[in-house]
């Protein structure tokens, strides 16, 4: 390697006083220097950064015209800085400069003093050689965004972002919790002074709710960071409060709201509503509801419907508000409650410990109150009205269900129905002992006075058609004309008198006169109209069997309805099936059966029934009832010109989200789309359609929907508890689910009397009081109705905001250790031993005690240990000093003394009481007669023999004083718990790419000199997220940050250094391998010269394509392949 | 091992990434944690500087070992240097045993800008394991053959 011509170098090694000289001879070394190429001055000298050293290298510049300066000392992380600016103030260009670390890598790490010296010159001599290849260089400017971002919002955010709000910054002051004030909020006094802490935070909280200037957000974590100093790019993502700035905070929502679980706040001591404020002076003073998952019982409803919600109020006695909940989404309430085949039930997280709600029979519950206490409910006003009528073909419950939401939208909606009676299959499919007549006529009759027309026996394609509709002056249609036709078997015979559809008889008897069906009847079929067929025709005086070709577990009846047919004498023949019919004069008198096994699973999962050789029989019956499926009786011969596309089994496609057919203006849904489904699925697409129409009257794009419309595959994830305050699944009461009073089986042959008799009002309480609340806020919507100024919006969704910032500081503080792994001391097991923020809050008057000292039981404490250092200064947990504990300790001794007449014990290892009022606030207390014992507390038992005795607690410890072992009888422990990091600091470092030190805080440039800047330029740390620390001294760490950053941004532009990668085109072969290795997208590819270029401003120096680019194209300034190779040379030239 | 071995003193190169590694470096120094002198660092940005091409120069130089640090996977400075150290160093090994060097000879650590004590740790471990694999066999720039009734690696390399 050639050496570079005329370059003239100066070398200085530093003694560092005795740092570096007690173990490198540094005289050798700087003889060694002198010897080296280009080498023109070598010195050596006590404090090469002292005023004198760094004359010494200027006066040299100058004197010896060098152009290139070596400095041995310390690590360049600490005085590079200070060695570049002596260089370009002797006029050298800062770069032309390298530092040997001899100090910390080398005199402060090795004892052998030859070992030492020989290794220093080795790093003297590289870094000689591989100075001769630096070349002079300009440092970039960046002017410096003034915004700044704060993040945490303790009394450390809060003093800083003050303070640039001051001096007229923007700040934008991002907090985790619903409010801000931290852990400083939740004290009652504070040492030494023993002010009140919230009498000297909260003016400083209202101060930043007042300042224009500071942007808060709550509820809010910083998810991702770009850019560099003086143009950081920070998004932030906010969870919904569901409460808007309208709030009054007036509370009138708490005293409504049925949910309670343990409060953050108090150190889960005390209990919330699921609408709640954090304490009385929370900033901002708004409410917030606190939503968890979503409860699978409303994911897993077609329409989406608050199970939880009407549950909530029926178990608080809320009835009319229950009803006025469900009216909300369901048009079709008593229907639901007693013909819907509950998904909701099937995901209810109840099962995971006893047996599911009886979701369904709540709903009836509600329904039947409702219509027992008012006689005709008032459907609400639209809010808005609109001119373009909507025809709607049929009026089952997906026709309903499209009515009803496109009547409260303002629409003009006309029903078109096929038969004579309104309701479809519920009408006419459903047998009366199900589903009376009257209360389907009840629920139609809601509707109607909506304003919507039905118009019976009007039969599409016999009537009018489609086109015709539009003619008419309709400007929109859904098609909801369900599955009617049922399907035939397909055996020889079947056209004979005797042999009758299913749905055809249940027509017949609940609409005209009971058809007659003689003495022995079959039913062919395993589904809910085979068993609604054979109730029907044995109230009809007749001996029913049920002829299902597969096995019980396979048949998709109700398991509840299978029951109820075999309570009342159907008799159920498995694994049978007709392939045949026996007749005489064209009637037929006995079906020819076979015996069918149950082979491999077919397309449906089900597995596929194959007849046994040779196993036909003969039975002989008067009537054969088919219920063996259904398909849509539509003929819509010209519907696919128009472009309404139906599938072989006669269903109609539509668009699964939109439900648009291909005819322009045509939507439909039901079981003219799914085929045979279920009431609340029609439901589902008939409130979706609404929707849909409304979007496409009104010009929108049908996106966006709000209404649900769930698949019935939908499962609830996995989950061990309901919600994070809940106890386990495991670990939660079981309670039987209450039964649904039937009529008994004898009485019910003989008429049509409803089989279910509903729930008295005890009943639904009981059961309803089952539930686990999985979403934590239920959704039952009192809090809307409550709140007078509106304030409460419970669709509000997460949002994601990126602001513009210059500097960053992180003021993200502490949590306490958990003590509960500690057995020792009882923490968590044992009544009545805290933690120190637990005491706080029993000390503070907004506690949940009020400001009283007292025990579990409600009586005040006899005695009261505090015992120092938990989990601090210990081998197990953290090995440092939490520093404030002492303090606080005495504090406490301080106020039980003062609020009650206990004795105190503060067991302590060490005194600390460093501060400035400390020792005599220590003094002080002493005075006031608390018991003061040194020595770790080896454990904390029970005084009392027996669990079922009451006692005391027993304090055992080694007393060092006195050299005695003691046992002290108290009656609460109060625990000072080490000050830890946050549970999420690793993530949170990732963020903002800074790094922490061994103890787990974040890790600033200097522990003395410069505490609160991190080694990642513009990114500050202040507070108890640097390390434990007091109130002051976490005030004085945020004044400082916040003058750091103010005096950059009065600096207005910062200095980058110019490590970067540059291209040089010449060799570059456009092979583009580096183009994908830059974390940055820097590197773009110029396509018509073939050769890539590397953007200035986005790189930020890694070399990584400098490492990987074959042809050597890409030079890393500050760090080139020559300068490293120089450095190589040096370093293992010796 | 024998007397040559005693007095063989390894040489080892460490190139180390600034943020992570060399602060790890720094703080086994404050800590005055104390380790084997035969550990000699060169500073880059991000351990995704260091071409391959460095280590066979620092073995053509007379290294007998190198250490590559940098900072843990998912907290590079950079985003994802480090994993491209990691791809490299693996190709870059089964390249060293094709050329017969120990692959051992050259070692990838992720030390973070907290631990001191890993590096003090390291640079002692990794002196010994070279100390006890001898010097590479180099003279004048060339690797000297091995013994003859050994096999060819670079043979087993290539029909393996």
């Amino acid at each position: 390697m050639s050496q570079n011509g005329q370059v003239r170098t100066g070398v200085y090694i530093c003694h560092c006083g005795v740092n570096i000289a007690q173990t490198v001879d540094c005289a050798a070394v700087r003889d060694h220097a002198a010897r080296q190429p280009n080498v023109v001055v070598a010195r050596d000298y006590k404090f090469m950064c002292s005023d004198p050293g760094q004359q010494m290298i200027r006066d040299d510049i100058q004197n010896h015209k060098l152009d290139r300066v070596v400095v041995a000392a310390c690590s360049p992380q600490m005085h590079e800085l200070t060695f570049r600016h002596a260089c370009e103030e002797a006029g050298l260009n800062r770069y032309l400069f390298q530092m040997a670390n001899i100090r910390e890598q080398c005199a402060w790490i090795h004892q052998n003093r030859a070992q030492a010296t020989e290794k220093a010159k080795a790093l003297v001599g590289g870094a000689v050689r591989r100075v001769t290849w630096h070349r002079p260089l300009e440092p970039r400017v960046e002017q410096v965004n003034p915004n700044v971002l704060v993040v945490g919002a303790g009394i450390g955010g809060i003093q800083a972002a003050l303070e640039m709000a001051e001096a007229g910054r923007e700040v934008y002051l991002v907090e985790r919790e619903s409010t801000i004030g931290g852990q400083m909020a939740k004290f009652d006094k504070t040492f030494p002074t023993l002010d009140c802490a919230s009498c000297i935070l909260t003016p400083k909280m209202v101060s930043v709710s007042h300042r224009k200037n500071i942007h808060l957000l709550t509820l809010s974590e910083v998810t991702r960071v770009d850019g560099y100093i003086g143009n950081f790019t920070a998004t932030i993502q906010t969870r919904p409060r569901y409460v808007t700035d309208r709030c009054t905070a007036c509370g009138e929502c708490v005293k409504v709201c049925p949910v309670s679980v343990p409060n953050w706040f108090d150190e889960f001591r005390s209990t919330r509503t699921a609408i709640y404020k954090s304490f009385p002076q929370a900033v901002p003073n708004s409410f917030l509801i606190d939503k968890q998952d979503r409860p699978p019982c409303k994911e897993a409803c077609p329409i989406g419907q608050e199970a939880s919600g009407y549950i909530a109020l029926i178990r608080a006695g809320k009835f009319a508000e229950a009803i006025r909940l469900i009216r909300q989404k369901n048009p079709l309430p008593a229907v639901c409650g007693r013909v819907c085949y509950h998904p909701c039930e099937g995901q209810c997280n109840r099962g995971y410990v006893d047996k599911p709600l009886a979701i369904q029979y709540l709903k009836r519950f509600a329904a039947d109150w409702e219509m027992a206490h008012a006689s005709e409910i008032e459907p609400p006003v639209p809010a808005e009205k609109h001119e373009e009528p909507v025809a709607i073909v049929g009026s089952g419950p997906a026709g309903l269900a499209c009515a009803h939401d496109l009547a409260l939208a303002g629409y003009p909606v006309t029903i078109f129905e096929a038969l004579p009676v309104a309701g479809g299959m519920l009408a006419v499919g459903v047998p009366e002992y199900r589903l009376p007549k009257q209360l389907v006529n009840f629920e139609i009759d809601y509707i109607r006075r909506m304003g919507v027309d039905i118009l019976t026996d009007r039969r599409l394609g016999r009537d009018f058609t489609l086109p015709q509709l539009f003619g008419q002056g309709f400007k929109a249609v859904f098609v909801a004309t369900g599955a009617h036709q049922g399907l035939g078997l397909g055996a020889p015979g079947e056209e004979a008198a005797g042999i009758v559809q299913g749905l055809e008889f249940l027509r017949i008897t609940k609409c005209a006169a009971p058809m007659a069906v003689g003495k022995r009847v079959a039913v062919v079929g395993g589904g809910n109209t085979a068993i609604d067929c054979a109730r029907t025709a044995l109230r009809l005086g007749a001996e029913v069997t049920i002829l299902y070709r597969r096995s019980r577990d396979e048949m998709p009846a109700l398991p509840e309805e299978i029951a109820d047919a075999e309570d009342e004498g159907v008799v159920i023949r498995y694994l049978t099936a007709p392939v045949g019919v026996v007749q005489q004069d064209g009637r037929m008198r006995a079906l020819r059966c076979v015996q069918m096994e149950l082979g491999e699973p077919d397309a449906s999962g089900r597995r596929r029934p194959i007849p046994v050789a040779g196993s036909e029989f003969e039975m002989k019956f008067d009537t054969v009832l088919l219920a063996i499926g259904q398909r849509p009786d539509l003929d819509l011969a010209a519907a696919a010109a128009a472009g309404i596309n139906q599938a072989r089994n006669g269903t109609l496609k539509v668009h699964a989200e939109t439900l648009e057919t291909g005819m322009p203006g045509v939507f439909a849904g039901g079981d003219a789309c799914l085929g045979p489904a279920t009431v609340i699925e029609a439901m589902g697409m008939g409130k979706r359609a609404a929707e849909s129409i409304g979007k496409y009257l009104r010009g929108e794009p049908l996106e966006h929907y709000t209404t649900q419309m769930v698949s019935p595959g939908y499962r609830r994830p996995e989950s061990c508890r309901p919600h994070a305050y809940a106890p386990l699944y495991k670990d939660t009461e079981r309670r039987e689910r209450v039964p649904m009073p039937k009529l008994a089986a004898a009485e019910r042959k003989t008429d049509s009397r409803e089989v279910d008799l509903g729930y008295s009002e005890e009943e639904a309480v009981r059961e309803a009081s089952r539930c686990l609340n999985c979403g934590l806020c239920v959704e039952c919507l009192e809090c809307v109705r409550v709140c007078e100024p509106g304030a409460v919006d419970h669709s509000m969704i997460p949002e994601s905001i990126q602001v513009q910032v210059g500097q960053i500081l992180l003021a993200t503080g502490y949590r306490l250790l958990d003590a509960s792994p500690m057995v020792h001391y009882g923490y968590g097991r044992l009544e009545n031993v805290r933690t120190a923020l637990e005491f706080e809050r029993m000390l503070s008057s907004t506690g949940p005690t009020g400001g009283k000292i007292l025990l579990e039981n409600g009586e005040e404490p006899r005695a009261i240990a505090v015992i120092h250092c938990v989990g601090s200064r210990d081998e197990n947990y953290c090995r440092y000093c939490s520093r404030v504990c002492c303090m606080y300790a005495l504090k406490f001794a301080h106020l039980v003394k003062d609020r009650t007449h206990a004795e105190v014990y503060n067991f302590y290892i060490d005194m600390r009481a460093f501060g400035k009022g400390y020792e005599e606030f220590y003094s002080r207390v002493l005075d006031e007669g608390m018991n003061l014992i040194r020595g770790k507390v080896a454990e904390v038992v029970r005084a009392s023999r027996s669990l079922r005795e009451a006692g005391h607690l027993l304090v055992r410890c080694e007393d060092t004083l006195i050299g005695r072992f003691r046992e002290v009888p108290v009656d609460m422990v109060v625990l000072c718990n080490a000050m830890q990091p946050q549970r999420d600091v690793e993530a949170v470092q990732r963020v903002f790419g800074i790094s922490r030190s061994p103890d787990g805080f974040f890790l600033e440039r200097h522990p003395k000199l410069d505490p609160v800047a991190t080694t990642t330029d513009g990114v500050f740390i202040a507070g108890c997220a640097q390390g434990p620390k007091d109130i002051p001294d976490t005030v004085a760490q945020a004044s400082a940050a916040a003058a750091r950053m103010l005096a950059t941004i009065s600096k207005g532009v910062v200095e980058i250094d110019p490590v970067r990668a540059e291209i040089d085109e010449r060799y570059c072969s456009g092979c583009r391998i580096c183009n994908n290795l830059c974390p940055y997208s820097a590197i773009e590819y110029v396509e018509d010269q073939n050769v890539s270029r590397v953007n200035a401003a986005l790189c930020k120096g890694c070399g990584t394509c400098v490492a990987a680019c074959p042809a050597g194209a890409i030079t890393g300034y500050g760090f080139t392949d020559q300068q490293i190779d120089a450095e190589l040379e040096g370093v293992l030239g010796v | 091992m024998t007397d040559d071995q005693q007095r063989f003193e390894p040489r080892i190169v460490g190139f180390l990434c600034n943020w992570c590694a060399y602060s790890g470096a720094d703080l086994a120094g404050v800590s005055r944690l104390q380790s084997a002198p035969n550990v000699r660092i060169l500073r880059v940005m991000c351990s995704g500087r260091v071409d391959p091409s460095f280590v066979f120069r620092a073995f053509q130089l007379g290294a007998d070992g190198v250490l590559i640090a940098g900072c843990h996977p998912g907290d590079c400075h950079y985003q994802e240097g480090n994993h491209k150290a990691l791809r490299r160093v693996l190709l870059l090994k089964r390249i060293l045993r094709g050329f017969g060097v120990d692959e051992h000879r050259v070692r990838l650590e992720w030390i973070s800008a907290s631990e001191g004590e890993k590096f003090a740790r390291v640079s002692t471990e990794f002196t010994e394991e070279i100390r006890s694999l001898g010097p590479l066999p180099l003279e004048n720039g060339r690797l000297l053959h091995l013994p003859a009734d050994e096999p060819s690696p670079v043979l087993a390399e290539v029909a393996g």
